[in-house]
């Protein structure tokens, strides 16, 4: 058997090098001048990264920009298990059932723009939603985003003020491998390092965002380890800022909880003064504007700075607004939705 | 091509040719072709080549590579728990070869498999020194590597990632054969990365099958002790057998990252389980002494398309993983039941 074998092997290698020699490639042809689209042939289908509580109000957005906007439909799809391939997967099986505009929060930042292009080489529209690429380039049509650096910047100012000006802070966030955490780390020192050595960093404890049960169990360690040293805690994932408002009011220490997004414990907690501050993103305005934006690139508007990144909005809620932070919110939607037909959608009249 | 234990004597007589339906692979195969017709009904798009096919094809080619370098320490009756860790690191040499050196596509491949090999060598070695459970070992491995991973990333990139891909690696992402064509023929819409895998898929094969140092690691995984009194050197196959897994996954390291488009840290994190369910599903025993290397590729091939059929079915997360389990149960259910009654019939299977 073994001389046959050698001998395919041999004829086989030959006749891939003899064919591959004499191949060229073919000349790309551009698939993304699609022609344009009514609403009702849109499909948008919303995609974040896997199951998280955050794009939950992404579903009612979603739907309820396809009732304002009349489009053909909206789907979400939460399947990608926080993994890049599977995510790819998702997307293309989506493409393949007809969805022909995506709204996406990549896995991974530093690859995602490879999965834009792809999408984008196939004639679809891409908005990069709550989270936007590596680097300086953004290779889908835009990106609607909170700048994370910005909020976390926010986040650790508040701590600061909340502490007094002065003691020792600690810092809980999600994955490290993720360039989103390393800007949310980034825009914390940025605060701490304007404090002039007055605020000191204790510690950024890193992958506490997995679920719940993760952060507890971190917020426990970190509590009956430093509890007594530690003046104000700063969160910049969901998980740790559920599970550091709860802690910390289990443990009834004197420490200041600055809290991200607006889980009911964590606005509850404001309400009644055991977590000083909570950062709010902004992920309906993330879904429902960018639906939009996504319909009118397909009815064959063009941005008019392609990969342009927009800040979806960041809001510092305390006792003081706690009442009414949702109608900044709102408004800044509405300003959003605006900004995009003046400034960066350019459509044909 | 599964390997039979070469330590069993020699019967009086050989034993009946297999009958076709008593062999695992067609059974895999029909099965495959079975799921394939399943989700064509249901879901015509199944057959889509640009948004089904190729993208498919390619996620088979990284997975296969990945079921083989667990499937090279199976051999052994080992396991690698560093998998997805080994390949981490070879796309991180990959990377800094790259971005450090300007090392063109082939050395950059070349310097991930060479780290991959390494480490696997490294836990070839400590495992048959110390006689510790390669399930310990790998695992402690896998802890380490976690972190340093992480260190190595953070002091030579800016972030997670390697900032830009050695030429024509884009290239093994987008394009298919159909890209490339002498005259007017073009190649089929097959995916670049995919003979990469099916050379290591025959690399493997050949040498489980054909060559000595395979057989003597299939004989050492079988019985260590009759191995070694025949005069094997067990040790020394032991950290053979576990280089090549490491070199495999050092492979599977860089055909995902080529896949998704940048050398990250979140290479291989997905790794583990399905190392696991590909050489399992194929046929390879957990105890050693027998692989299959064409079962690993249908066991791949068939967890491949299980996914993409449910996903485009568009299960939503929790029916999503409830279904992979049952169809993955199912199918080992069959392949039991298949194997009993061949065995009541007399046949091996």
């Amino acid at each position: 058997m073994r001389p046959f074998v050698r001998l395919g092997s041999i004829v086989g290698v030959l006749a891939v090098v003899i064919a591959a020699s004499a191949c060229t490639k073919k000349e790309d042809t551009p698939e993304g001048g699609t022609s344009a689209l009514t609403a009702a042939q849109v499909k948008v289908a919303l995609v974040p990264g896997g199951a998280h509580p955050y794009f939950q109000p992404w579903k009612d957005a979603g739907g309820k920009a396809k009732t304002d906007f009349a489009f053909g439909d909206v789907t979400f799809n939460e399947t990608a298990g926080w993994d890049q391939t599977k995510q790819n997967d998702v997307l293309t099986s989506l493409a393949a059932q007809g969805y022909n505009a995506f709204g996406i929060f990549g896995v991974a930042p530093e690859s995602i723009n490879s999965t834009f292009e792809n999408l984008k080489k196939q004639g679809f529209h891409v908005g990069s939603l709550a989270s936007c690429p590596a680097g300086d380039k953004n290779l889908a049509d835009f990106c609607l985003s909170t700048d994370v650096q910005e909020a976390a910047y926010k986040a650790a100012k508040a701590a600061v003020d909340a502490m007094g000006g002065a003691g020792n802070l600690v810092h809980l966030t999600g994955n490290k491998v993720d360039s989103n955490t390393q800007r949310r780390i980034a825009g914390v020192q940025k605060a701490v390092d304007e404090t002039g050595g007055k605020v000191k960093l204790l510690d950024t404890i890193t992958d506490i965002d997995k679920d719940l049960q993760t952060a507890q169990k971190a917020v426990a360690d970190l509590l009956a380890a430093k509890g007594s040293q530690v003046n104000a805690i700063v969160t910049t994932a969901y998980n740790p800022a559920v599970a550091a408002a709860g802690g910390v009011k289990q443990a009834k220490l004197p420490i200041k909880v600055i809290a991200i997004d607006d889980d009911p414990t964590i606005i509850a907690g404001i309400k009644a003064g055991e977590v000083a501050a909570t950062v709010l993103q902004n992920p309906v305005g993330q879904a429902y504007v960018g639906s939009y934006a996504l319909v009118k690139l397909s009815e064959g508007c063009t941005m008019a700075t392609p990969g342009v990144i927009i800040d979806s909005g960041s809001f510092v809620v305390t006792t003081a607004n706690v009442a009414t932070y949702d109608n900044d919110r709102a408004a800044k939607t509405t300003s959003l939705k605006s900004d995009f037909d003046s400034k960066y959608l350019t459509c044909a009249k | 091509m599964k390997q039979e234990d070469t330590t069993t004597p020699e019967q009086p007589r050989p034993p009946a040719r297999l009958p076709l339906w008593a062999n695992p692979r067609i059974g895999l195969v029909v099965l495959l072709i079975a799921l394939i017709a399943l989700f064509t009904t249901l879901r015509p798009a199944f057959l889509n080549t640009q948004l089904t096919l190729v993208p498919m094809q390619a996620d088979i080619s990284v997975y296969a590579v990945v079921g083989l370098s667990q499937l090279a320490v199976l051999s052994l009756g080992h396991m690698n728990m560093a998998v997805g860790r080994m390949a981490a690191m070879s796309a991180f040499a990959s990377g800094l070869l790259h971005d450090r050196l300007d090392a063109p596509l082939i050395l950059a491949l070349a310097g991930g498999l060479a780290m991959g090999a390494l480490l696997g060598a490294l836990a070839g070695l400590i495992i048959s020194r110390t006689g510790v459970n390669s399930f310990v070992v790998t695992l402690a491995l896998d802890f380490a590597l976690i972190g340093l991973v992480s260190l190595l990333y953070a002091s030579f990139t800016d972030g997670v990632a390697f900032n830009g891909l050695p030429a024509g690696m884009s290239a093994l992402r987008t394009d298919t054969f159909a890209d490339y064509c002498a005259g007017d023929v073009c190649g089929p819409e097959i995916p670049l990365l995919a003979p990469i895998a099916l050379v290591a898929v025959l690399v493997v094969g050949l040498l489980f099958r054909w060559s000595r140092t395979g057989r003597e690691v299939l004989m050492a995984g079988s019985n260590a002790k009759a191995a070694e009194l025949s005069g094997i050197p067990v040790r020394l196959r032991t950290i053979q057998a576990h280089a090549l897994s490491g070199l495999l996954a050092g492979l599977a390291g860089f055909l995902l990252s080529a896949n998704n488009g940048a050398f990250s840290a979140g290479v291989g994190d997905g790794f583990l389980l399905p190392s696991f369910l590909a050489p399992v599903l194929g046929g390879t025993l957990l105890v050693g002494g027998a692989v299959s290397v064409l079962g690993t590729v249908l066991g791949t091939a068939i967890t491949q398309v299980i996914y993409k059929g449910l996903n485009l079915l568009q299960f939503q997360v929790d029916e999503l993983k409830l279904y992979i389990g049952l169809v993955l149960l199912a199918a080992l259910s069959l392949d039991r039941l298949r194997h009993v009654l061949a065995e009541r019939r007399g046949v091996p299977a």
